[in-house]
């Protein structure tokens, strides 16, 4: 019972948060991937959210993006309650979100893809005559922020290329490009460096560090190693629940962390 | 009472007929995914079969012998199908299947005709089926009985089979996951020829039950095809006793509920609405099911496999700037021929054929803007072509000549129509999107007979607007047009026709839109449209305004059928128009702007150049060579069985060239002394993946 005290205390501090999650809970049958789940994300705050394979990090993720739909409890961002909201409401809002899978479209070229989640941010500036028949390239601003973006992922080179065409590393950039150029307050990353060498897994943290070091970060990730540096705050999630949450020293020296952990790991 | 016993028999007789088609159908489908238009002509070949058989025995025992046989004889045809055309689709798109038994549809329907001859027969019956007899004063049709018993065994006996033996086992697991029964170890493929075959099987004896009750024609199988489908929708896609059950009930109710009315209901004059409405109703009943419940009353819900139908093929094909150069050859071309009409090219042939090419080149473009851009596969688009045509039929013929405020006005009915059945049919996916958009060109279809009634008022001649109605009105637009411009009028002494305006601005109005942000989006949808979603886009809005787009372009081919023809009637909404139409896009290609235009022209120069330069005188070959032996009449009239050549010609191309016409080039570049630059042609690994 102190572990939730303790949570309520806080949550109670911070009620500025850019997110919170209350009493979150997601059934399939009688199976709770999700129990109990209460979070809260601070604007500018770089949390990860750690756990063995199967601890419900993904379909958290659904649920705060509205993949899925809740069975109980609230989502709330930016002060508003979102928990019914279909995903593109919350996109609209300032939510992004990457997928662990690859997600992008294979037969569009790269500025293409970016030029697509661009569009979106400027959608209410045009007229509905304008968005039908003025063809994409002579739309200035949405031009300007996909160069931009393609510069910062380091893409401008393969714009032209089909993004299926585009090896596996650059594909995970590209997709970082995508969330990008939506413009997000929060950004939803779901295993960024999933399937990645260590090279190159080293190269997309260094990117998401640069070019998203000033929106608000959740991260999914199983490999507790490489969060530590960078997450404000964990959250460890074992089997649906909240096992512990504090700053990377504290999941550190965290008995319970360590055996839940390890002893989920083998 | 409310119904009378011998108007429930009655509906239970035709339901068990119903019963044994949709079944077949419904597992074919539930196992193999596979939308067989080809069920209701196997359904005829049994009943044709049955023909052949019983005449030579005669009598009694002509038809018990038929009953055993022509039902194995499907059976083995359903196999061979299955074996030689299915097969090779199994890891495509479920849209070639479409594409596949539509060609099948064509092709046995033409060989009945050349085989049987194209006028209906009656299949004699043994007396001990025939006649009536009394029970309580009642008299009963004896072969209602016959039907209902033997119908009733054989369905239990399927069940049986399916419930209790190992294949059934098998196969109801294929119906569920077929690679973790391939993963099993199981060839699941030997299975699929089975439910094929068994499924004809079950067909060919409806054909039979019901052809010794109403007798043999040539249409009964694309009679019956969209009832079959409709009672499987309502049944549960998949569900064989959601088969059984919804064809008995659907029999009640059309033979017993809808035709005779309600004597008890008269104060809501039902009755009097009722038969008005028959026909009809089955529809909305059918849109209503897949709106509510989009899984039948049987059915289990099959979410993942709805996905597949999807569109792989996309345009990657040829690169944009060489597909832009070819579009506009195309359009060109099709400016110069009508200029050149009566000078270098016969002009019977512009107007009967180029005219038609045109119109049908801008209906399968606007079907290709949802089908090849947002993977929306309508299966009623024939709905927008016969609005198209009936509106502005009726404007010509009572509000003014002006050919152009006719288009205009039709045009904007179709396009409020289309947004109001894509704000319906959007929120159900795949097939069921499929079967809801041919609910409702049916419904439309079947409310166009009573159109044509209600038209009766103004063109006073016949109960239908026919030939001459529409061949009175000058259709000129001339001085008295709103806008002074007739259909055909001059620029700098070049005639333009509204033909060409509507095509012209149909290719390059969906140009336009697809270099759109708005085309972007659809195009992303079309690639992910999960990613689209979650990029902030809601893809039903899109979807929705696409669908509008589509249904507009396709109501102005419409109406300029109607421009160029002498009469319009109910077939111009027909289900036929949906397949064929399907057919042309994929033919030149999916997901192409100039495809369907290439494909327009390859299905009417095909049928053009196979009814008039190869049967004919195949035909004539034929006579010459048999006269003199006195043989003449060893080989049948196929002279116009075109499309018994053209049906032949799909199920080739399906299998081979999937991709259309328009992926010939790419094809041939390895040969070619110069170079061509490509697309990368991309979707082809995820295709695989689904199966």
């Amino acid at each position: 019972m102190s572990a939730g005290d303790a949570r309520s205390d806080r949550d109670s501090d911070d009620s500025e948060a850019i997110l919170r999650t209350d009493g979150l809970l997601k059934e399939f049958g009688n199976f709770a991937a999700i129990d109990d789940v209460s979070i809260a994300v601070e604007p500018g705050e770089f949390r990860s959210v750690i756990g063995p394979n199967g601890a419900g990090k993904t379909t958290l993720f659904n649920l705060i993006s509205g993949a899925l739909p809740v069975t109980e409890g609230t989502v709330t961002f930016q002060g508003e309650d979102i928990t019914n909201l279909p995903p593109e409401q919350r996109i609209r809002r300032g939510m992004a979100r990457s997928f662990q899978i690859s997600n992008i479209f294979g037969g569009l070229t790269v500025r293409e893809n970016v030029r697509l989640a661009a569009q979106a941010l400027h959608r209410e500036e045009y007229g509905l005559r304008e968005a039908l028949f003025r063809p994409t390239d002579r739309y200035d601003g949405i031009n300007e922020d996909t160069d931009r973006i393609l510069d910062r992922i380091g893409l401008a080179g393969v714009a032209e290329e089909t993004a299926a065409s585009l090896p596996y590393g650059d594909k995970r950039r590209l997709e970082i490009g995508v969330v990008l150029a939506t413009e997000p307050e929060l950004v939803l990353f779901d295993e960024p460096t999933a399937g990645m060498g260590p090279e190159e897994t080293q190269n997309t943290i260094d990117l998401i560090e640069e070019v998203l070091v000033d929106q608000t970060l959740i991260l999914v990730e199983h490999d507790i190693e490489l969060v530590m540096d960078l997450s404000d705050r964990i959250t460890v999630l074992h089997r649906g629940e909240v096992l512990s949450e504090g700053t990377p020293e504290e999941i550190a020296e965290d008995e319970a962390v360590r055996d839940a952990y390890l002893g989920g790991m083998t | 009472m409310v119904i009378g016993i011998q108007q429930l028999l009655d509906g239970l007789t035709v339901g068990m007929g119903y019963a044994l088609i949709a079944a077949g159908l419904s597992v074919i489908f539930g196992v193999m995914y596979v939308i067989n238009f080809a069920h209701g002509e196997l359904y005829a070949l049994g009943a044709y079969f049955a023909l052949s058989v019983s005449a030579p025995i005669g009598g009694g025992a002509g038809f018990y012998v038929a009953l055993l046989v022509a039902p194995l004889l499907v059976g083995v045809v359903g196999v061979a199908i299955e074996r030689f055309t299915v097969r090779p689709l199994y890891d495509r798109n479920p849209l070639y299947h479409i594409l596949l038994t539509f060609g099948l549809v064509l092709l046995i329907n033409d060989l009945i005709i050349i085989g049987w001859g194209p006028q209906p027969q009656r299949l004699s019956r043994p007396d001990l089926i025939s006649g009536t007899f009394e029970v309580a004063g009642a008299t009963f049709s004896r072969y209602a009985f016959f039907i209902m018993l033997f119908g009733g065994g054989v369905t239990l006996a399927v069940w049986a089979a399916l419930t209790y033996t190992r294949y059934g086992l098998i196969v109801r697991a294929g119906a569920q996951d077929r690679r973790m029964v391939r993963n099993l170890g199981i060839d699941i493929d030997r299975y699929y020829s089975l439910v094929f075959g068994v499924g004809a099987a079950l067909a060919a004896l409806a054909g039979v039950v019901l052809a010794g009750r109403s007798g043999v024609a040539t249409g009964m199988g694309s009679d019956i095809i969209i009832t079959a489908f409709v009672i499987v929708v309502l049944g549960g896609l998949g569900s064989f006793k959601g088969a059984v059950l919804g064809g008995l009930g659907l029999g009640v109710l059309q033979e017993s509920i809808i035709r005779p009315g309600i004597p008890e209901l008269n104060w809501l004059l039902v009755p009097r609405i009722f038969p008005q409405l028959e026909g009809m109703i089955i529809f909305v009943l059918m849109i209503i099911v897949l709106l509510v419940r989009p899984q039948g009353l049987f059915g289990s819900e099959f979410e993942e496999e709805s996905g597949e139908l999807l569109v792989g093929t996309d345009g990657g094909v040829l690169a944009p700037d060489l597909r832009y150069k070819l579009g506009l050859g195309m359009i060109g071309l099709l400016a110069v021929f009508p200029v050149l009409s009566g000078t270098l090219l016969p002009s019977s042939l512009v107007e009967g054929l180029l005219i038609r090419i045109l119109y049908w080149g801008l209906f399968a473009l606007a079907l290709d803007f949802v089908m090849g851009y947002t993977g929306l596969v309508s299966l009623g688009h024939a709905l927008f072509w016969g609005l198209g045509a009936y509106v502005s039929a009726t404007i010509l013929m009572n509000l003014t000549e002006s050919a152009f405020v006719a288009a205009f006005v039709a045009v904007l009915v179709g396009a409020a129509v289309a947004w109001v059945v894509g704000y319906l049919s959007i929120r159900v996916h795949g097939v069921y999107f499929a079967m809801i958009t041919l609910a409702f060109a049916e419904l439309f279809h079947n409310s166009l007979t009573r159109i044509d009634r209600w038209a009766v008022g103004f063109c006073e001649t016949t109960p239908v607007c026919s030939p001459e109605d529409l061949q009175g009105v000058q259709i000129t637009g001339g001085s008295e047009g709103l806008f002074g411009i007739s259909q055909y009028y001059g620029i700098g002494g070049v005639g333009v026709r509204l033909d060409e305006i509507g095509v012209f601005l149909g290719f390059f109005l969906t140009r336009r839109i697809l270099n759109s942000p708005f085309g972007a989006v659809l195009k992303g949808i079309r690639e992910n449209e999960e990613r689209v979603r979650f990029l902030g886009y809601d893809p039903t809005v899109y979807k929705r305004r696409a669908f509008t787009i589509s249904g507009a372009f396709a109501t102005m081919a419409g109406v300029l059928f109607t421009l160029n023809s002498v009469g319009v009637s109910p077939a111009a909404a027909d289900w036929f128009k949906s397949g064929e139409v399907i057919v042309i896009v994929i033919l030149g290609g999916l997901g192409t702007l100039f495809g369907p235009i290439v494909g327009a022209f390859a299905f009417f120069g095909l049928e053009h150049l196979i009814q008039d330069n190869l049967l004919g005188p195949l035909q004539a070959l034929f006579t010459v060579v048999l006269e003199p032996l006195g043989q003449e009449g060893l080989v049948p009239d196929f002279s116009s069985r075109w499309r018994l050549a053209l049906g032949a010609l799909f199920v080739l191309f399906v299998i081979y060239l999937p991709r259309g016409l328009i992926s010939v080039p790419e094809k041939l570049a390895g040969y070619l002394p110069w170079e061509v630059s490509f697309g990368e042609p991309v979707g082809e690994d995820e295709r695989g993946e689904n199966r």
